[in-house]
């Protein structure tokens, strides 16, 4: 399988030469002792290398899984290294391995190099944990964590950044908790979310809360229920019990099973499922479908060891990003002729052969990744799934986040072509802010680092990184800010005549009103826009302050968007709901769709009026907070 | 369209699994299919209550099917599965689905009790069985002359056609009583009626019902009692059920009304499948219960005797005086058995209730009462009937113009606009209605689960403008919902809220409206 696989994939591309003795040949010390860290390997820790020599080892049964895994970043290596199982494992680690052992070269050949391998080699779940800097559950999987810290230093250190820094996720920890849970435990089967993935034998791949394993039989129950209904003709979507909901979805060889009791409506969460799934394809490709058609019994979780952190960070995020559930990208607000610059310097190297350029930012804390430009090359288009799915991956993988590091890495845009791998260019210019450059081609590590050094030439000549951090700290827009103007112009007509004061959505508010919420009780507003593909969303001000109102305020749209699109009947045109928490009033049309959320005591007649106001407000504001004409949507 | 109903508590070992069920329909599936949509049944119920041990599994959505569940009695499942292919405009309404199965068994209870009381009594099951085939296809109507005629079991069921509710019927609430509006002075003199009435019976323990056409005019049931006395009243009884011989209530889309055979009699002689497995399967029980079991929603067996009063051969003939027995009903808390007599005055149908306790000689003795009750009420009933018929506006009493609502009070009783003027709506209207319905149900039974105690009023206001312009609103309130399509409203959702607050002001006594 490895073969064909490797052969379809990338066996095409020809390794670069430059790269491939040396990576190749350390490889086999160095990853076979390092194999699990892809690319962080770099550790001397000799307790964990032996670990993982053993996974490895056990690993070996599986050479045709790590094949498949191995396709794309064999790239890099020559086509010999999967002559066993092992090898072809380790040519995925010995991305990393090159790093490790072949880091030397690549060292040398670029001070800063660091190549990134998703596919794990070895079997165990820990191995790659490392290398994600997740936790598998297993002990090890920490020893691997502290390791890959301390790796990072030795990385870092090449230019003294990053040295070691933890990770400052703020409230949320990545990783998968509750491990030591199964299904006979209470705790486990009180959770409000859970997710699962299976194969179509019953064998668990991945489970939110608890060990996969001693899920072994859980598993086959879901497995049982959805072949039972199989058989019978039919396919089965959801079960209702009391508040829970069980939803299903089958993805050829894979079912995805999520069950709740978060009260989100049926579609949400098969939307999520479609996600998860979508995250699982970007990792693997599609062509794991061709593995289980051979084996039936395949067992996938050592393909997947280590991205536990990929996936929680994804569910996580269905309960705060609003890209989730709107398909939809937000846009980092930033002046007109910035982000032109950006765009121009983008496209000037998409011209020259990288498929998609995107400088993406990660805005505040917690809060959603913000695309500052992006550009693809001709007639490629990017799937807004496919923009939260890379973003995903790439700000959960600690590997990655490596300031001024560069990682290389297969990734699959499940939108853009399920079947194959793309390779990442990542880089990170600062904390927060980095480019990432795909392309069909396994061996434009080189080229890619070149348009790279000459993209960042031309942010910092002309200040758009500056720019970013700017932006990134006076925040998007605030409902406060509309309220000056309302107050101003109370007795207008619905419409607002006279422009909001505001040349950008960051400019200096009103303190008094800081923390009082919107006119007309305004609390919060998401705008999107249709054709864009782009939303934007208001600052969370007073009282939607805690995590907790956040998050019920996120599902609460959520809910909206499903029962505004509810299926053979929708969209509908306007939607106003009170309850005991919101006023919350929706409008869509051809071209935009708004969701606002009032104080539940609003004034039906203000708030239609301060929704009128806030589209306004974004129309005249649209050239900075979204990313106009560069669209690659437009062709 | 299948409708099992089974036992958790039966049939737990191997080999016994048939056991379980009470009900099949159609019974003549093969038994592999129907204990394999039991086992999928009841595997979820299994499955769900790792979750959700208070409440198992309630619906199963498939692609193709949607299996609605309700736990009629505790481990005494009734499992509806819809072909959505087929019935699909049933298909969202699993509310509407699940409170058919609630009504089939509230009305099996009120005439024959519990069906786990008749379990204990005839532990084999032949007897519930054989009540239950004859019940429930009674009241699925689910026979069809022009099938019947078709000698083929096959064609014959296939020939039938079921008309659940639908999207259609979105603004209708199964499971609740209408009420007529009764001016003060109307009132009172139901009021006095309703006390002879009591009074005839001569014993304190009695409770009478009055409706007047299809509508409830006074009760002294409890509210559970009344609403499935009222449904069967409506089914049978009234004068538009006595007259029509079908039902306005009947699932069954009739070609040709009033042609109802007594059906189950016909397919026992035909040998028909189903019928031979309940022979085989409860031989020596089914001989002997075959006369004896009881048909109470058999059509056109009730008619309007000299006296005045509703009779029946349901139930036999006494063999002494050669008038009819009355039937026995059962009352749902108590479990008090109680004779009822039902009286009709041109569109004012009387039900009297009279423990059967207190009667010591059956027919003569009841016949003492009813004669009792012809003089002493038979004047008030007169002018009562009058009364009501001066005031009643027709058909479209409740019809308010430019408004298509729905009222529900309490989930006991409601009003909504005449069925005529509802079919008036776009169907792009009634399921847009239907989808919101659902949500408010949603929302609804969020409220009781997180405050079980405390009043679970949810105060909720939709409004929804569709994509053809209608405004779809759903409002709850202190107990009481507002369901309303206004397809003429214009654009803004200002005057639709408008048109909600005069609509709560004049008919609501204002519960709708913004303080």
């Amino acid at each position: 399988m490895s073969s064909s696989d490797s052969s379809s994939s990338s066996a095409s591309d020809d390794p670069n030469p430059k790269l491939k003795p040396q990576p190749l040949e350390s490889q086999f010390q160095s990853s076979l002792t390092l194999e699990d860290s892809d690319g962080v390997a770099r550790t001397d820790d000799a307790s964990v290398a032996e670990q993982q020599q053993e996974q490895q080892d056990e690993g070996s049964g599986n050479g045709s899984v790590d094949g498949v895994v191995n396709v794309e970043d064999n790239g890099h290596r020559d086509s010999s290294d999967r002559e066993e199982g092992i090898g072809s494992g380790e040519a995925r680690d010995g991305d990393g391995g090159s790093g490790g052992g072949g880091g030397v070269v690549w060292r040398r050949a670029n001070s800063e190099v660091e190549l990134e391998v998703e596919a794990p080699a070895s079997p165990s779940s820990s191995g790659y944990a490392g290398g994600r800097g997740s936790s598998g559950a297993s002990s090890a999987s920490r020893a691997d964590d502290a390791s890959e810290e301390d790796e990072i230093e030795v990385v870092g250190n090449d230019d003294g950044g990053a040295v070691g820094a933890p990770d400052s996720q703020a409230e949320w920890t990545p990783g998968k908790r509750h491990v030591d849970e199964d299904d006979a435990s209470i705790s486990w089967r009180k959770r409000k979310k859970h997710f699962f993935i299976l194969s179509n034998s019953g064998k668990p791949i991945y489970s939110r809360y608890g060990d996969e394993h001693k899920l072994a039989g859980f598993s086959a129950t879901l497995q049982a229920i959805i072949s039972f209904v199989e058989n019978g003709g039919d396919r089965v979507k959801y079960v209702k019990a009391g508040m829970h909901q069980v939803v299903f979805l089958v993805k050829g060889p894979i079912y995805l099973v999520c069950i709740s009791c978060t009260e989100e409506p049926f579609e949400s969460l098969v939307a999520q499922l479609e996600l998860v799934y979508g995250q699982m394809i970007l990792i693997l490709t599609k062509s794991l479908n061709r593995c289980f058609e051979k084996n039936p019994k395949f067992d996938m979780t050592p393909l997947l060891g280590g991205t536990d952190v990929v996936f929680s960070a994804l569910i996580h995020s269905f309960s705060w990003n609003p890209a989730a559930f709107l398909h939809a990208y937000a846009c980092l607000p930033l002046p007109y002729a910035t982000r032109q610059a950006a765009g121009a310097i983008l496209q000037d190297v998409a011209d020259s052969g990288v498929l998609f350029a995107l400088l993406m930012c990660k805005h505040r804390v917690g809060t959603s990744l913000k695309v500052i430009s992006l550009v693809g090359a001709q007639k490629a288009s990017l799937h807004p799934d496919d923009m939260l799915l890379l973003g995903n991956f790439i700000m959960s993988s600690e590997s990655f986040r490596q300031v001024t590091s560069e990682s290389f890495s297969p990734i699959c845009l499940p939108r853009y072509n399920p079947m194959a791998f793309l390779h990442a260019y990542v880089h990170y210019f600062d904390a927060d802010t980095y480019l990432i450059l795909l392309t069909t081609r396994s061996d434009a590590f080189y080229h890619l680092k070149d348009c790279r050094i000459r993209i960042e030439t031309v942010l910092l000549k002309s200040n758009v990184l500056s720019e970013v951090q700017r932006s990134t700290l006076d925040g998007g827009m605030r409902v406060e800010d509309l309220s000056v103007d309302l107050q101003q112009h109370t007795g207008s007509t619905s419409r607002v005549e006279d422009k909001p004061h505001t040349e950008t959505p960051e400019r200096i508010r009103e303190s008094s009103l800081v923390g009082l919420g919107g006119p007309a009780g305004l609390w919060h507003f998401l705008y999107r826009s249709v054709y864009l593909d782009q939303y934007v969303s208001s600052e969370f001000s007073s009282p939607i302050n805690t995590h907790r109102q956040q998050k019920r305020l996120y599902r609460a749209y959520q809910k909206l968007y499903v029962s505004m699109h509810s299926k053979g009947i929708g969209p509908h045109k306007t939607q106003f709901r009170r309850d005991e928490n919101y006023v919350l009033l929706c409008w869509v049309t051809p071209d935009f769709e708004l969701y606002a959320a009032f104080d539940p005591l609003a004034d039906k007649a203000l708030a239609i009026k301060t929704c009128n106001k806030v589209c306004q407000w974004v129309k005249d504001v649209e050239n900075e907070i979204f990313l106009l004409g560069a669209s690659p949507f437009s062709w | 369209m299948q409708l099992c109903i089974f036992d958790l508590r039966r049939g737990q070992q191997e080999g016994q699994e048939l056991d379980k069920i009470l009900f099949f329909f159609p019974a003549d599936l093969p038994f592999a299919t129907q204990l394999s949509v039991i086992g999928l049944s009841e595997g979820l119920i299994t499955f769900t209550r790792i979750f959700s041990p208070d409440a198992a599994c309630e619906v199963i959505e498939a692609e193709r099917h949607s299996h609605v569940f309700y736990e009629a009695e505790s481990d005494i499942w009734m499992v509806m599965v819809v072909d959505k292919s087929k019935e699909s405009k049933a298909a969202c309404q699993v509310d509407a689905l699940r409170k058919v199965l609630k009504e089939v068994h509230s009305l099996f209870v009120l005439f024959h009790g519990t069906m786990r009381s008749m379990l204990e009594k005839e532990t084999s099951g032949g007897l519930i069985r054989s009540h239950l085939y004859p019940f429930i296809t009674d009241y699925l109507s689910a026979y069809q002359k022009q099938s019947l005629l078709c000698n083929c079991c096959w064609d014959f069921l296939t020939g039938r056609k079921l008309q659940l509710p639908s999207f259609h019927d979105c603004l209708m609430e199964r499971g609740t009583v209408q009420m007529l509006t009764v001016g003060r002075e109307a009132a009172i003199e139901v009021q006095s009626l309703v006390k002879v009435l009591e009074c005839s019976a001569g014993t304190t323990s009695c409770y009478s019902l009055v409706l007047f056409q299809d509508l409830l005019v006074s009760t002294t049931l409890s509210p559970d009692d009344t609403i499935s006395l009222f449904t069967y009243a409506v089914l049978r009884l009234t004068p538009h059920a006595l007259s029509s011989g079908a039902t306005s209530w009947s699932y069954l889309q009739r070609t040709n009304a009033g042609s109802q055979v007594p059906a189950l009699s016909t397919i026992t002689n035909s040998g028909s499948v189903s019928d031979n497995i309940y022979r085989s399967r409860d031989a020596s029980l089914d001989q002997e219960n075959n006369c004896q079991v009881k048909r109470p929603l058999h059509h056109n067996r009730w008619f309007r005797g000299n006296d005045g009063f509703l009779a029946s051969d349901i139930w036999g003939t006494d063999n002494g005086s050669q008038t009819s027995v009355t039937p026995i009903v059962y009352l749902q808390l108590t479990e008090e058995r109680m004779y009822l007599c039902a009286y009709q005055h041109k569109s004012l149908t009387i039900i009297l209730l009279v423990p059967v306790s207190s009667i010591l000689n059956g027919e003569q003795g009841l016949s003492l009462v009813k004669q009792q009750v012809l003089e002493n009420a038979s004047l008030k009933m007169l002018m009562v009937e009058e009364k009501l018929s001066k005031g009643w506006g027709g058909e479209n009493a409740y019809h308010v113009s430019g408004y298509r609502y729905l009222l529900v009070d309490d989930e006991r009783v409601s009003r909504a606009s005449p069925p005529a003027k509802v079919m008036t709506l776009a169907k792009e209207s009634l399921l847009a209605l239907s989808k919101l319905r659902e949500e408010v149900n949603l929302e609804k039974k969020r409220a009781k689960c997180s405050n079980s105690e405390v009043n679970c009023d949810k105060e909720l206001e939709i409004c929804v403008r569709a994509k053809n312009g209608a405004w779809v609103i759903a409002r709850t309130s202190r107990g009481k919902e507002l369901y309303m399509v206004l397809e003429k409203a214009s654009e803004t959702l200002l005057y639709a809220a408008d048109s909600v607050e005069k609509f709560s002001n004049r008919y609501c006594s204002g519960v709708f409206s913004l303080d």
